[in-house]
């Protein structure tokens, strides 16, 4: 179907793509700026946000009170003092006397909140927390733990148990998760692909998008100052738009090429070692089906930046309708950046089928777990003929739309175009 | 070389008729002129002939068949609407758009150099054509529309927008191309260089052809009876002379058709009587324009104000 002068096009689109600043920056800042990102959000993670929180652990007995104030007393983040929790004993009748009388702290600074231990928390462990801001989670989940822990202590204290049958008591459940796959021995799992999936799924966002936008900027430059009727004295508009789409596509590729070249190197080489909880379970088959994946996904959505491209002769018009297409990538990574909480969820999985998202939902789910074989086969061959359709009315779409300057044209109009012969 | 012949195109846009059964032949060797006011269907015309537009009927041929890639290859097109990449150098432009055409290697390179040492252009080779002038970037984009050699040569208003040089410059370069017996076709709404340069001519309104063949022939037609006058003074009692038949007055020259050929001398006798002052006086002589006006009724300049469209 290309002719001769496609090759031409596709040669001058390398040539001005692969040399230009805009891609030899975006292609080594895009992987810096995700590094920049998780290593950001690892800087939320462990940052203290309820640092300098005072808190106030009152019970009805001493002996309540030392079972708990050894446990909190132990945890690191009261020792190192971003916490710090006093204990009181109150034998009022009624605990809301002792609060009221506190209120003056707990309204001003003194005190973020008073955790209250009846002694009835022995035999139904209910706590009551007394703040400003009452359903302060954090705090739940850092306090739970040592006055469980001081609780199932106490309470076990008299009946004559061994401290190891405590000591299970206080333990709480662990899990360690298995990936189980068709064809692989069961191994224990850690983060490795999870990240990767990620990184995968940003990686192709980011690509897409960049590569889909240059596409469209030279559409409509091309458009807007005319050179495009030279081109078509010369050219034929579809191996026009053949040459520049394969040109775009062939950048894109490469710079995706680029960016997994340290995962390839990872995973086929011991030349780095990932710590164990990072290490990455894959092999370089998913790497090139991730890569063909990506060439498929840039031949369909660049056809659609085209079209968008060629019915407009200004940036501005192109920004306001390109949105559709934007949804079209975004959802879906949106549906693959939430998957690691649970890859095998029915959205991920339907979404891993439907036209436009399968591109980018599935290779982050095979990713993170095992797919069967028919499923990737399935998704595939929705792929190409979505592609096929895309490029088609694509296709016709800028034909007609390339060569209509002035007024914008209305969707209604746009509609017509695919009538339109030749 | 080969002939090309424009046969019943029509081209509809949105129900407007933009060219309307329009035929004509370019002969060999031939200068060949499209003329008409703007927005007449000259673009379109030349579009269909490049394929950039595909006719709704009617069609292109070239040497009795349709005139295919193989023309187009043999085709050197300018566009009304001039455009190249901004950020590509000079000589890569040129043996890109040179490429595109089935011209590579070094011999179409000496070609290029060649050309842009003769447009005075070969030190700014490797600018960018954004760095270049309005006029250098013509010449540019002519060079391109050239360089493979094309034996046809189709130019959409080249003199638009040039300046006195530049429009010399181009007028040498196409009476050259002649004399190497390439067939240059070019549309205009500037009927001196149509007067000037072309040895046929069809003649555009509304998308009809109105007139059309050699232009020698057709003036010697059209002349027939009458007189063209440049002068200075009241001309207005003309129109009340009985043997007049017809007055186009396009204010330092007027054009008068006479009942008969014996009724010129009349003319000039009048003329004297009323004070007119006459800088020349021809009979049996007639300016494109003229016929142009005549044809069409309405002076095109008043039309060419009215800013550009699409033609």
């Amino acid at each position: 179907m290309a002719s001769n002068k496609t090759l031409v096009i596709l040669k001058r689109e390398l040539k001005s793509r692969l040399l230009s600043k805009a891609f030899i920056i975006m292609t080594l800042l895009i992987p810096v700026f995700l590094l920049g990102i998780f290593a950001f959000q690892n800087f939320l993670l462990s940052y203290e946000s309820d640092s300098g929180t005072k808190l106030l652990v009152l019970t009805r007995s001493e002996t309540m009170q030392n079972f708990v104030s050894k446990e909190i007393d132990s945890l690191v983040f009261v020792k190192n003092g971003y916490y710090k929790v006093l204990f009181d004993v109150t034998h009022a009748t009624s605990v809301e006397q002792y609060i009221t009388n506190r209120k003056p702290d707990l309204l001003g600074a003194n005190l973020t909140g008073i955790i209250f231990i009846p002694d009835s928390a022995l035999t139904n462990k209910k706590l009551k927390y007394y703040s400003t801001n009452p359903n302060n989670n954090t705090i739940f989940e850092k306090m739970r733990s040592p006055i469980n822990r001081a609780l199932v202590e106490m309470y076990f204290k008299d009946k004559q148990l061994k401290p190891e049958e405590i000591s299970f008591a206080r333990t709480n459940v662990d899990f360690e998760g298995f990936r189980v796959s068709k064809d692989e021995k069961i191994e224990s799992e850690g983060y490795g692909n999870m990240i990767a999936s990620f990184l995968f799924t940003f990686f192709l966002y980011f690509s897409l998008i960049m590569i889909g936008t240059m596409l469209m900027r030279s559409v409509v430059e091309e458009k807007a100052s005319k050179i495009v009727e030279v081109l078509l004295s010369s050219i034929k508009a579809s191996d026009l738009m053949i040459g520049k789409i394969l040109g775009a596509a062939i950048t894109g590729l490469l710079q995706m090429a680029i960016w997994m070249i340290p995962v390839v190197i990872l995973i086929s080489t011991s030349w780095f070692t990932l710590p164990q909880d990072f290490a990455l379970k894959m092999d370089v088959s998913l790497i090139l089906y991730f890569l063909y994946n990506y060439f498929v996904s840039l031949i369909t959505f660049l056809g659609l930046f085209a079209a968008i491209g060629g019915m407009f002769d200004n940036d501005q018009d192109t920004q306001s309708a390109i949105w559709p297409v934007m949804m079209l990538i975004m959802i879906p990574f949106f549906i693959a950046i939430t998957m690691p909480n649970n890859p095998d969820n029915a959205i991920a999985h339907i979404a891993s089928f439907i036209p436009f998202a399968s591109l980018i939902v599935m290779p982050a789910r095979m990713t993170l777990i095992s797919v069967p074989g028919w499923q990737v086969f399935l998704s595939s061959v929705i792929n190409i003929m979505v592609m096929l359709v895309v490029f088609f009315v694509s296709g016709k779409i800028y034909r007609v739309g390339i060569l209509m300057t002035g007024k914008k044209p209305s969707w209604g109009e746009i509609a017509k175009w695919l009538k339109y012969k030749g | 070389m080969g002939v090309l012949e424009v046969k019943n195109l029509r081209k509809n846009f949105d129900g407007v008729k933009a060219v309307d059964d329009v035929s004509f032949i370019v002969p060999e060797g031939a200068i060949y002129g499209l003329i008409g006011r703007n927005g007449a269907g000259k673009t379109t015309i030349l579009r269909m002939i490049m394929n950039v537009f595909m006719p709704d009927s009617g069609e292109v041929l070239f040497n009795g068949d349709p005139a295919g890639e193989q023309f187009r290859e043999r085709t050197g097109y300018l566009p009304e609407e001039r455009g190249m990449y901004k950020k590509l150098k000079v000589l890569e432009t040129i043996l890109f758009f040179a490429e595109l055409k089935g011209k590579t290697g070094k011999a179409v390179e000496n070609e290029a150099i060649r050309f842009l040492k003769e447009f005075d252009l070969y030190d700014r080779r490797n600018s960018k054509i954004q760095e270049l002038s309005k006029g250098n970037q013509q010449k540019i984009q002519f060079i391109s529309t050239i360089i493979h050699d094309p034996d046809f040569i189709i130019l959409d208003e080249p003199f638009s927008g040039l300046d006195p040089i530049n429009t010399n410059l181009l007028k040498n370069i196409i009476l050259e191309m002649k004399r190497r017996g390439k067939v240059i076709i070019f549309s205009t709404h500037l009927m001196e260089f149509a007067e000037k340069m072309c040895d046929h001519i069809t003649l555009i309104e509304k998308g009809k052809v109105i007139l059309s063949g050699n232009l020698s022939e057709i003036k010697t037609r059209f002349a027939l009876r009458n007189i063209t006058v440049a002068y200075d003074g009241d001309v207005s009692f003309l129109k009340n002379e009985p043997y007049v038949e017809h007055v186009e007055d396009f204010g330092k020259s007027i054009g008068i058709k006479v009942t008969d050929n014996k009724y010129v001398q009349d003319v000039l006798k009048s003329l004297l009587a009323h004070d007119v002052t006459i800088h020349s006086f021809m009979s049996n002589e007639i300016t494109l324009h003229e016929i142009f006006v005549s044809l069409c009724g309405k002076d095109d300049v008043e039309v060419e104000i009215g800013g550009k469209s699409n033609g």
